[in-house]
């Protein structure tokens, strides 16, 4: 008998090693209409969350960034301009096609000189020890196979006092608001997903693998353990949303 | 109470995209601020756990919820920082408001908001064409051309009518005159009571003058 280990993929139990590729088919699906969709699902709310994370970030001209599940370009967007000529961002994300979108984007919207794009896996960043000020992952990290393996991976990158931000979905702060927002996930979501998308699956799926995240103050408690000091969390929007920002020692 | 980040950066998004909209139409104080670019500002709203930060970009502005270590740092409450904003005085004595850090960037900010002119006629040219913008602008123009002189004369003939006709209130000159006499009043008054004090001081220890 053989005892293979598993993960959640949403609310499914699926060996290890096929969660990246599942996840991928997810993004490669979504791709296309991933802006639009994140508009239509946050009410453009996910505009108001990242701005937040740029403020609290406290990234300045001339410092190295790097945004992991950076996705269609966001954040890098908002980076590369802050850190000007003298800085560097780097967009990162483990999906060839969100990549795609995002470094076009980028391009389109007049980016260039201090942003570099690569195809990485946030458990094993291709970057030396000690390279960066700040790493943030927006709406990544639940889609990670190994958690603590990417945490540590940031941390090693991470130059000391630098800063890492995670913005992720979490877990609601009142019953009510709880209710609503399970409501709205599992039926007005997938729903969107089919008439917008058409792809109801990608967008059960995302609602699923929120609900398996961990929640504020396991995610905090994961990365005091990976070596984080001074962990701590802001919540967003009556917790739906949590960012996560920890300094490396 | 503390307000909810997505609240506090809504608010700060919307204030941002105004004053970078506004600025669009005034070229030269666009200029003027891009000499600030790298520079920052931050308001502490006293008996409030608001704060609001502004930094300086070489063709815009970014307003924020909190920024480490600024430039220029403010406090005070509401009402004290707005009537700074609104008065044409740079002094801080008195008003309310502590600064700290580089107070030179006050100065250059209420000398570019002094001069700030914002072309109205392109804002409405780009909203409804060249020529109905045109037409509405010169209208507005007009409008308040005519609404300032009426306002200028309305206080005048107002004024006379409370001094003159009604003799309601004092005229100009009969109250500097009575504020003058009281000025006066005040430092005889002044005067005498040090003499009285200084009467009283010898009758107690005249031994302290000899």
């Amino acid at each position: 008998m053989t005892d293979k280990k598993t993960t959640h993929f949403g609310f499914q139990e699926v060996p290890v090693e096929e969660k990246a590729g599942r996840v991928a088919d997810v993004f490669h699906s979504v791709a296309a209409k991933y802006d639009i969709m994140n508009d239509l699902m946050s009410g453009g709310v996910h505009r108001l969350w990242k701005r937040f994370t740029i403020e609290i970030s406290g990234v300045r001209t001339g410092d190295k960034v790097l945004d992991i599940a950076g996705g269609t370009g966001d954040l890098s967007y908002k980076f590369s301009r802050i850190v000007g000529p003298e800085g560097l961002v780097v967009l990162a994300d483990i999906n060839e096609s969100m990549l795609r979108v995002g470094r076009d984007r980028l391009t389109d919207r007049g980016v260039s000189g201090n942003l570099v794009v690569a195809q990485a896996d946030a458990q094993y960043l291709p970057f030396p020890d000690n390279t960066f000020d700040c790493i943030t992952i927006a709406f990544g990290l639940r889609n990670v196979t190994d958690k603590d393996l990417a945490l540590r991976s940031m941390l090693r990158v991470l130059k000391p006092g630098g800063r890492l931000l995670v913005l992720e979905f979490s877990k609601p702060q009142s019953q009510l608001l709880s209710k609503v927002y399970d409501t709205y996930s599992f039926r007005l979501l997938p729903a969107m997903g089919k008439l917008v998308a058409n792809d109801p699956e990608s967008y059960r799926y995302l609602a699923e693998s929120i609900r398996m995240h961990p929640d504020q103050e396991t995610l905090k408690e994961m990365m005091t353990a990976a070596g984080f000091a001074n962990a701590h969390y802001h919540n967003m929007t009556g917790g739906i949303v949590a960012l996560h920002k920890g300094v490396k020692p | 109470m503390k307000l909810d980040p997505t609240l506090h950066s809504a608010a700060t998004a919307s204030l941002e995209t105004v004053i970078n909209r506004a600025l669009r139409y005034d070229p030269a104080t666009r200029l003027k601020l891009a000499k600030l670019a790298g520079k920052s500002l931050v308001i502490d709203i006293s008996g409030t756990d608001l704060s609001l930060g502004c930094h300086f970009d070489t063709d815009s502005v970014r307003i924020v919820g909190q920024i480490d270590n600024p430039t220029t740092r403010l406090s005070g409450s509401l009402s004290a920082l707005l009537s700074l904003a609104l008065s044409e005085r740079l002094n801080l004595t008195g008003s309310g408001v502590e600064a700290w850090g580089n107070t030179a960037l006050l100065t250059d900010l209420k000398s570019i908001g002094g001069q700030l002119d914002l072309d109205w006629e392109e804002a409405l040219n780009e909203l409804l064409g060249d020529i109905l913008g045109h037409q509405l602008a010169n209208s507005a123009r007009a409008q308040l051309g005519w609404l300032r002189s009426r306002g200028a004369s309305g206080k005048r003939l107002l004024q006379e009518f409370l001094t003159e006709e009604l003799r309601a209130v004092p005229a100009a000159p009969q109250l500097q005159q009575f504020s003058d006499s009281v000025d006066q009043l005040r430092l005889a008054t002044d005067r005498l009571g040090a003499r009285v004090e200084r009467l009283l001081h010898k009758r107690r220890s005249p031994s302290a003058t000899e």
